[in-house]
């Protein structure tokens, strides 16, 4: 018995000395917390999170500002800043109505571009091979599935395929990527669009599913004859070989910053609810080397809130200052007509 | 002097009494109130769920249970379980097929075969499966156990047994049901061989010598005294394994391919309750793609308790025909 009661009393001595150190801690947390008094959270968009990694220490060192960002995906973003848990959310797909409705009072701003790429793992086959909108599309619907078919042949003379069965790779998760690539797909092929439709997640004609884009590269690396989908900076960081995209000016096209330009001077003007589709654009001299898989990203926040003022730094700071961390992890600044836009809604925040 | 007598002398004096009884009121609030938080988390778990479910279960009715579709698409949404439900069915008991036997091996060859010197090493190895994290074995399922099943396993079953519907056409991705079957009989099976080796170490040794005493083989004496003497226990212990693959989520939606859609080939793609929920739950950006998938979890909820309750049926039944030998589940 008094070995017993040694031991609890030694167990009691540890937690208590735990809890004193928790609370010392604590303290000491909320002091430099104070010292630094702002802090904004956001959480959604995976895609746009490399970028904001970037921003964290340089708006620390410009405002004193403590950014805290969670990159759950964009559903998640959605549903957070619905709920008012964080101060923003992030989302490459824009708002449905329903959403907007939802959301009560929010506002949606471009604050990142960039593109989707679409990659393949053939052995012993150039990167770059050409692809285009309609074949892709079909491949994605389960009509092509060699890679020797003749569509695919066409695209590229002089390039020997294999007799190697496609194997599509898509998301099994929601994700703003995968509205960027099915808004492509419906643009370009009518039967995509009456069959399937665009989404953060759709019902999948054909293929496997992996979880996240590391899940989508896993299985195109292991699986020879694999065609999937990511950001650019997720295909070129893990040396995946990736299309060059046929636009509708006959170029075929890589999604480089400049292509992803070209292809942003579509629609510099949002609609009424801040939302700016780029895909496909039209047959045009400007839009001659436009990547035809672009999209912007957004930052969603309540037109009121408590820290409007922060909110209306940052945010300004994210569309100038903060694009010039863009270009190495491929996304292209924005364009002059889109900051101007942006600054006239941030304009309208409010506490 | 009777021990009723001792308590209560004991109870009488003065310091020590007061001490105790203040022990057990405090023991009496701590335990009582912890079974009471765990009944009301069950409670609020069980409220939350159906109240979430009630969007899409009004909207579909009771057909959600029996419908093959999942499209999240706006404006064209729709939603069903049918196919969740098969996948988890097939994963579950297939992955319960092969871990059964294996399970059964390893515990006999470290209780009643194995030289002594390495029952303790194989012993710890055998736990240590079950302490690496599900989401490990679903990265490893992908990049190491997937491509292996594709490349030899599975077109090796479907040119010998390709009679059989199960074993198909290979899948070209290693992400297939059959990938996900192996991903879980390897996380059930620490759980089933560990307790299986604590049941056959609970067979009294009398029984073992005398069955050895009267001239059986070893496998005789397996088959006819540690077998069924711990037979209920084993059922029990192959329901908890059961339930473990029925609930994983991660790994299986890391290897499992996806896909709505119900058929016989293991080396295709689908889904689990489970997996579906954990693949789609972050990003459901409609409240009636977010009902649905609570009303994946809510037929989960079911299905695990319809699984639980026969596991506790089966073992009283065989818990009645035999002495001991018995764990609850």
């Amino acid at each position: 018995m008094p070995k017993s009661g040694t031991f609890i009393r030694s167990l009691a001595a540890v937690a208590l000395v735990a809890v004193v150190a928790a609370a010392v801690v604590g303290a000491a947390g909320a002091s430099t917390a104070k010292r630094n008094s702002v802090t904004i959270t956001g959480a959604g968009s995976t895609f746009v999170a490399p970028l904001i990694a970037q921003w964290v220490p340089a708006l620390a060192k410009a405002y004193g500002y403590e950014l805290h960002y969670s990159p759950i995906g964009s559903g998640g973003g959605i549903a957070s800043i619905t709920a008012r848990t964080v101060d923003f959310g992030a989302s490459d797909a824009p708002l449905s109505p329903d959403q907007f409705a939802a959301c009560k009072g929010c506002i949606q701003i471009p604050w990142a571009l960039s593109a989707t790429s679409v990659f393949y793992n053939l052995d012993g086959v150039k990167n770059l091979l050409h692809m285009d909108g309609p074949t892709l599309a079909k491949i994605f619907l389960g009509q092509i599935t060699s890679w020797n078919d003749p569509a695919i042949a066409k695209l590229n003379p002089g390039v020997s395929l294999p007799n190697l069965r496609i194997t599509v790779v898509h998301r099994s998760d929601g994700s703003g990527t995968t509205y960027n690539f099915t808004d492509y797909l419906s643009s370009v092929s009518p039967a995509w669009k009456k069959r399937v439709g665009v989404g953060t997640s759709v019902n999948w004609p054909v293929g496997s599913a992996g979880r996240g884009s590391s899940g989508v590269a896993a299985l195109v690396s292991e699986t020879p004859g694999a065609i999937g989908y990511a950001d650019v900076a997720y295909a070129l960081q893990n040396h995946l070989k990736y299309f060059a995209i046929k636009n509708r000016s006959g170029k075929f096209t890589v999604p480089a910053l400049r292509n992803i330009l070209a292809a942003a001077t579509l629609d510099t003007k949002p609609a009424a609810d801040g939302s700016l589709s780029i895909v496909n654009p039209p047959k045009a001299k400007k839009y001659a080397q436009a990547y035809p898989i672009s999209t912007y990203t957004y930052v969603i926040v309540p037109l009121q809130t408590p820290k409007a003022r922060e909110l209306k730094i940052f945010i300004s700071w994210a569309v100038t200052h903060g694009q010039s961390y863009g270009p190495k992890l491929i996304f292209q600044p924005l364009p002059l007509a889109v900051v101007r836009y942006d600054e006239k809604a941030i304009a309208k925040i409010h506490s | 002097m009777s021990s009723a007598d001792l308590t209560t002398d004991v109870a009488r004096r003065p310091f020590t009494g007061r001490r105790a009884r203040l022990g057990d009121l405090v023991l009496e609030g701590v335990a009582g109130a912890a079974a009471l938080a765990a009944c009301a988390l069950v409670g609020l778990i069980a409220w939350k769920i159906v109240d979430g479910a009630r969007l899409s279960l009004s909207t579909f009715g009771p057909g959600f249970v029996t419908r093959i579709a999942w499209n999240p698409v706006a404006g064209r949404e729709v939603y069903g379980a049918a196919s969740f439900l098969f996948g988890t069915a097939i994963t579950s008991l297939a992955a319960l097929l092969l871990a059964a036997p294996l399970a059964m091996g390893i515990a006999l060859f470290l209780t009643e075969l194995a030289p002594r010197a390495i029952r303790g090493p194989v012993t710890a190895l055998v736990e240590t499966l079950a302490a690496i994290p599900s989401v490990v074995i679903g990265l490893w399922g992908i990049l190491v156990l997937g491509p292996q099943l594709r490349l030899h396993i599975e077109p090796w079953l479907h040119s010998t047994l390709g009679f059989i519907p199960l074993f198909g056409t290979p899948s070209p991705a290693g992400a297939s049901i059959f990938t996900a079957v192996v991903v879980l009989t390897i996380m059930i099976l620490p759980i089933v061989a560990s307790i299986s080796r604590e049941l056959f170490l609970g067979v009294p040794q009398e029984l073992k010598e005398g069955a050895l005493a009267l001239g059986t083989t070893r496998w005789e004496m397996v088959r006819g005294v540690v077998l069924p003497y711990a037979r209920g226990g084993i059922a029990a212990a192959l329901i908890l394994g059961l339930g473990r693959a029925i609930g994983e989520a991660i790994a299986v939606t890391q290897v499992i391919g996806g896909g709505v859609f119900i058929h016989w080939n293991l080396f295709d793609g689908g889904d689990t309750l489970a997996s579906k929920i954990a693949a789609e739950y972050q990003g459901a950006t409609s409240k009636l793609q977010i009902s649905s998938l609570i009303s994946l979890a809510l037929i989960l909820l079911v299905f695990s308790l319809v699984v639980n309750l026969l596991a506790q049926w089966i073992v009283r039944r065989a818990a009645r025909s035999h002495g001991g030998g018995t764990v609850r589940p």
